[in-house]
């Protein structure tokens, strides 16, 4: 039977189907910048899951006053989505040249794909580099004695952030026990104003909030329980799971919690103004700064003046407990890859952000970070900060107390850290009571110890 | 046939054979497609069988091998029999409700009413909406101070306001209901092109015999598109298993895994977690499951059209 189409029909369809199925791979393969050198300027690419892409634009303006020969591509990557997009780049040949990673379990499951830069930071800062730098970022990036990621500042939390403009308006004072915040927060109430949100769906910043209450209640015995070196069903920890489980229940926490993610959800109900008070730690600095906080509010739908937020320490969860401190360790390092091309000019940039006072001052003075270096502190006469007086002595407060935090917050095991926010969630549900949360979370931390 | 056409028609065959044997055989057109799905597709399932078997992060140069440990794991793991759970309750709702809906939505717009071709764009826009970009929409809408909420609100239905999200109850049929609103379109333009073949003639003898829209739907519609209906269930079942977006976008899995899909699961355990030879083993059973499902639902239809 004779083919009912021409062949040169035939033919056409069939090239223009291999051309077709070209371009649908070129466009699978696609999608990596093209880091090389050029002209004399070489290029190299910066994967992070933060700062906002406006703080990166300081620190590269300020890189390349003295390094105007290295071009810093910076690529933003969500934080729930990072360690899916970041392990299949690192293991094929076309990563980042450098990336973040983050203390605790990230660090652990990333940094072979790092390079030592202990070298570079003797080179830049002498052979007692360590004594020089804050050593919370150092112990947190060392591995079998190597640097393999840059310290670029802490990150600590434990502080609850308010909007001091709305506690003026309806007369409240900053709480200081959970009683004192029942309270607060039933006044903001009557008034229709949010009090307190916290996106409890990012199970993150739940164990920042639980690790909070367990520091006003004994401090150090949270991270003893991470450390095994306490049960995590001790009465004093099932007392801060309790006081955790009774803030879905007694006005504290907002309705819905659960069903809010961190950042973006709660973040901009905040900037909103729509609620008094969040859970925030030093990266929440920056919201002092005028032009940052316009532009935070102004993502957030809010056109209005900038408000001035404060920190506050974090309620005592019990009667006789104290109010809480911070806790925390280094924020995102940046690691050279291994496999990157352009390594000594990655390991320029990576070395720069961390040890440089130049670079370090606009760490500091961005307020996302508290730097790394010892002796860098924020220059607020340039900062324009929304209400120096009362928020410059805050700032001081809050860079002082992180100077001497020992207590970490990110948990090396992933497992356990994901079986610490089940607890929570669940306590938060009602679906467990504290004790058999606590219990189930015991029997879960024996288990993977083995 | 006289000599002169058979030598002839001889001659044409010689040449056509040789001619022929000139031409590339048909397999080597198929050859792309070939080399994609047998090197791509099962070399990959086989490669995820032999992941399955060890204990691995997915990045470290000395995986160990467990055996079947991460079977023996997986099938005392409460988490993966309440995603399996969930996908089955999903399945079951959601092909009962797209099903309903695009056929009545067919039915209703078979008819030449008037704007017949804007409703039926409307009623598919959100089969082409990308969930990505809906998820931070519907979790404003279902927020504790959500638009359902504010609604309900102020029609004199506050008793009914809820934490929808935040409440493991409510929290999957939400996820069900965005999935209908998202693949109910689908139903309706296959349902349509299956309620155009109908014979007009069929209905207009019912009709005439005194059937009302209710029985002419019943007794002849509904049978009439009984084919078009086992192909949205074997489509909707495998995007059952296949589930990800919603439940992760929206809700995370959560609250406490109340909406752990198959997809969500194998994610949160090869990703964050890195348990890489676990998430294989998930996946793995996703196929089986799978397999098993899409042969249940074709001898179901074979025997229909016996």
């Amino acid at each position: 039977m004779r083919n009912a189409i021409p062949r040169r029909a035939r033919v056409v369809i069939a090239a223009g189907t291999v051309a077709l199925a070209g371009v649908a791979l070129s466009a699978c393969t696609g999608g990596q910048p093209d880091t090389s050198a050029s002209g004399g300027t070489t290029e190299i690419s910066w994967w992070a899951y933060g700062p906002d892409v406006s703080v990166v634009d300081q620190y590269l303006a300020a890189f390349n006053e003295e390094h105007p020969d290295i071009k810093v591509n910076f690529k933003l990557i969500s934080q729930d989505t990072y360690d899916a997009v970041l392990r299949p780049a690192l293991a094929s040949n076309s990563g980042p040249d450098v990336f973040t990673e983050d203390p605790g379990a990230r660090f652990e499951q990333f940094q072979s794909y790092g390079t030592d830069l202990t070298p570079a930071f003797e080179d830049a800062l002498g052979s007692d580099w360590s004594s020089q730098l804050a050593q919370i970022g150092v112990d947190a990036f060392t591995k079998d004695g190597k640097l393999m990621a840059a310290p670029v500042g802490g990150d600590f939390a434990g502080t609850i952030w308010i909007n001091q403009d709305l506690f003026t308006e309806y007369g409240q004072t900053p709480p200081t026990t959970f009683d004192e915040w029942v309270d607060v927060c039933a006044a903001f109430r009557s008034h229709d104003v949010g009090c307190f949100v916290q996106g409890a769906q990012q199970t993150d910043f739940d164990q920042d909030m639980f690790q909070a209450i367990a520091d006003t209640i004994e401090p150090g015995l949270y991270s003893e329980a991470v450390a095994g070196d306490a049960a995590w069903d001790d009465p004093q920890l099932v007392q801060a799971f309790q006081a955790w489980g009774d803030t879905f229940t007694n006005g504290i926490m907002q309705d819905g919690a659960l069903g809010i993610t961190q950042f973006p959800d709660a973040n901009n109900e905040f900037l909103a103004g729509k609620y008094a008070m969040v859970m925030m730690g030093t990266w929440y600095m920056q919201n002092t700064r005028t032009d940052i906080l316009t532009a935070g509010m102004t993502a957030a739908g809010n056109t209005g003046a900038p408000f001035v937020a404060v920190p506050i320490q974090f309620p005592a969860a019990v009667e006789g407990g104290t109010p809480g401190g911070l806790f925390g360790n280094s924020g995102g390092g940046l690691a050279v890859s291994a496999k990157s091309a352009h390594k000594e000019a990655a390991t320029t940039f990576a070395t720069w952000l961390a040890t440089a006072p130049a670079g370090q001052q606009v760490v500091a003075d961005l307020m996302v970070n508290t730097p790394s270096l010892k002796g860098i502190t924020p220059d607020f006469a340039a900062l324009g900060l929304v209400a120096p007086d009362v928020q410059q002595p805050k700032i001081e407060w809050m860079i002082d107390e992180a100077s001497k935090v020992t207590e970490t917050r990110k948990l090396v095991d992933p497992d356990l850290e994901q079986a610490l926010g089940t607890a929570l969630t669940t306590i938060a549900a009602g679906d467990a009571s504290p004790a058999q949360a606590a219990a189930t979370l015991q029997q879960t931390a024996e288990s993977l110890r083995g | 046939m006289t000599s002169v056409h058979r030598g002839t028609a001889a001659a044409h065959a010689r040449a056509g054979r040789s001619v022929r044997s000139l031409r590339p055989q048909g397999y080597l057109w198929v050859l792309p497609a070939l080399i994609v799905s047998a090197g791509i597709l099962y070399y990959s399932i086989g490669y995820t069988g032999y992941i399955s078997t060890l204990d691995w992060d997915g990045s470290s140069p000395a995986p160990e091998p467990v055996g079947f440990d991460n079977f023996v794991t997986l099938f005392g793991d409460p988490v993966f029999w309440a995603a399996l759970q969930h996908t089955v309750l999903f399945f079951v709702v959601t092909f009962a409700l797209q099903t309903f809906l695009g056929l009545l939505l067919a039915a209703l717009l078979h008819s030449n009413i008037r704007w017949r071709g804007l409703y039926r764009v409307l009623v598919f826009v959100p089969v082409v909406i990308a969930p990505a970009f809906m998820a931070p929409v519907f979790r404003q809408i279902f927020a504790a101070d959500g638009a359902l909420n504010w609604v309900l609100e102020h029609i004199g239905l506050g008793f009914l306001t809820h934490s929808w999200l935040a409440d493991s109850a409510t929290a999957l049929p939400v996820v069900m209901l965005i999935a209908v609103w998202g693949s109910t379109g689908v139903n309706f333009i296959l349902y349509s092109a299956a309620l155009g073949q109908i014979d007009p003639q069929i209905v207009e003898a019912a009709r005439m015999d005194g059937a009302g829209g209710v029985r002419v739907f019943w007794s002849i519609l509904l049978p009439s598109v009984r084919g078009t209906t086992l192909a949205l269930a074997i489509l909707t079942a495998i995007g059952s298993l296949k589930t990800f977006d919603i439940p992760y976008l929206v809700t995370n899995a959560g609250p406490n895994h109340a909406t752990e899909f198959l997809g969500t699961y194998i994610y949160t355990q090869s990703i964050p977690l890195a348990h890489v030879g676990y998430g294989a083993a998930l996946s793995v059973m996703l196929l089986v499951i799978a397999v098993i499902m899409a042969l249940v639902l074709n001898l179901r239809r074979e025997r229909g059209e016996a």
